[in-house]
């Protein structure tokens, strides 16, 4: 990430200085505007859904969701510490129910316990089925084009969900194999 | 469809209710981690945020159109869609108004527009999500990650705009 950041902010940096000097801030501004105003949207997402998954946790309920999916996390991730498991489980679950927001703070949870066994392998493997997103109804897509006067907004769940399972089951092959690769 | 989060909410505080959990004090008490949470976030997002703007901006983000252009249209991803899927590994709101842009401009129901409504559905902001998941171990490599992301976003995109020419 350090390269690729400096990379592009540098090339920008140098670009903007030929083209715009004079918004070369206020385009800084901005961003960090926008940091923080997705910040708060975020914010509310969390609250609602880390609420929630906090009454699950303590009710027993995600144990119970992670027993089921524990083989699958096991096998897939290659981890035994039960806390990361859960959080994997539930993970998945949301993502596969197609409530995105909920997904993440699962995520970032799993990722710190496996830090702790500094299971490197199994981070990136949680972020690479994430960042392929599985989401089962496009509801922003969808509504954009029912909005839009569309006759049919729903005639691209299935190319959606074909692309989307595609693009998932693509990176995790992928990941797999180039990882066995390096004898891991 | 609509039914799946209320459903989900029904059976997570029924059976809190059943095990008798308080349920406002560990309700605030998950509140209070979104807080730390988020805030731990936003030095990450400030950072990512400002390059995207400056990458957008300064102009750099157009010429990458404009050289694309042709490689994307050989493979059969229009070029009117060549911007869309450049920016959205990095902005979520960014590619979300060329989306809004593109449905304007084009119509609801035209090629291009559910060419570009799958592409969008069915990608994610790659680079804001390794700063999220990645913003308490920066030091990580996620190089290669994040690039097997990529590959398999641009690939799923040239299906996209494949099955939209057929279904």
């Amino acid at each position: 990430m350090n390269v690729i950041f400096t990379a592009i902010f540098f090339l920008s940096l140098i670009f903007i200085t030929v083209t715009a000097p004079d918004k070369l801030l206020t385009s800084l501004l901005g961003g960090a505007e926008r940091s923080l105003s997705t910040a708060l949207t975020l914010f509310c997402i969390y609250a609602v859904w880390m609420g929630l998954s906090r009454l699950a946790e303590k009710s027993g309920l995600s144990k119970g969701a992670a027993r089921a999916l524990t083989p699958l996390s096991k096998k897939l991730f290659k981890t035994d510490n039960p806390a990361a498991v859960e959080n994997l489980a539930m993970n998945l679950s949301c993502n596969l129910l197609g409530i995105g927001g909920a997904a993440t703070p699962y995520a970032v949870k799993a990722i710190d316990e496996l830090e702790k066994d500094k299971n490197d392998r199994a981070q990136m493997l949680l972020f690479v089925i994430n960042a392929t997103s599985i989401q089962l109804i496009p509801s922003t897509v969808i509504a954009l084009r029912a909005g839009a006067g569309s006759a049919a907004a729903f005639d691209i769940f299935l190319p959606s969900l074909i692309c989307t399972i595609f693009s998932t089951a693509v990176a995790t092959l992928l990941f797999l194999l180039l990882y066995k690769k390096r004898g891991k | 469809m609509v039914f799946i989060i209320p459903f989900v909410f029904i059976t997570v505080f029924g059976f809190a209710i059943y095990k008798k959990v308080k349920i406002y004090d560990e309700f605030s008490a998950g509140v209070k981690e979104a807080v730390n949470f988020t805030i731990s976030l936003i030095p990450c997002l400030a950072a990512i945020f400002m390059m995207c703007e400056l990458f957008e901006i300064s102009g750099l983000a157009d010429i990458f159109t404009k050289a694309l252009s042709p490689v994307f249209n050989f493979l059969g991803i229009p070029e009117e869609l060549t911007k869309l899927v450049l920016i959205k590994p990095f902005s979520g709101s960014g590619s979300l108004a060329y989306l809004t842009d593109i449905i304007e401009k084009y119509g609801a129901d035209s090629y291009i527009t559910r060419c570009a409504c799958v592409c969008f559905g069915s990608s994610e902001t790659v680079f804001y999500i390794s700063a999220v998941y990645f913003a308490k171990t920066p030091n990580k490599k996620i190089a290669m990650p994040v690039c097997i992301v990529l590959i398999s976003t641009f690939l799923t995109t040239i299906l996209a705009c494949l099955i939209c020419r057929i279904m």
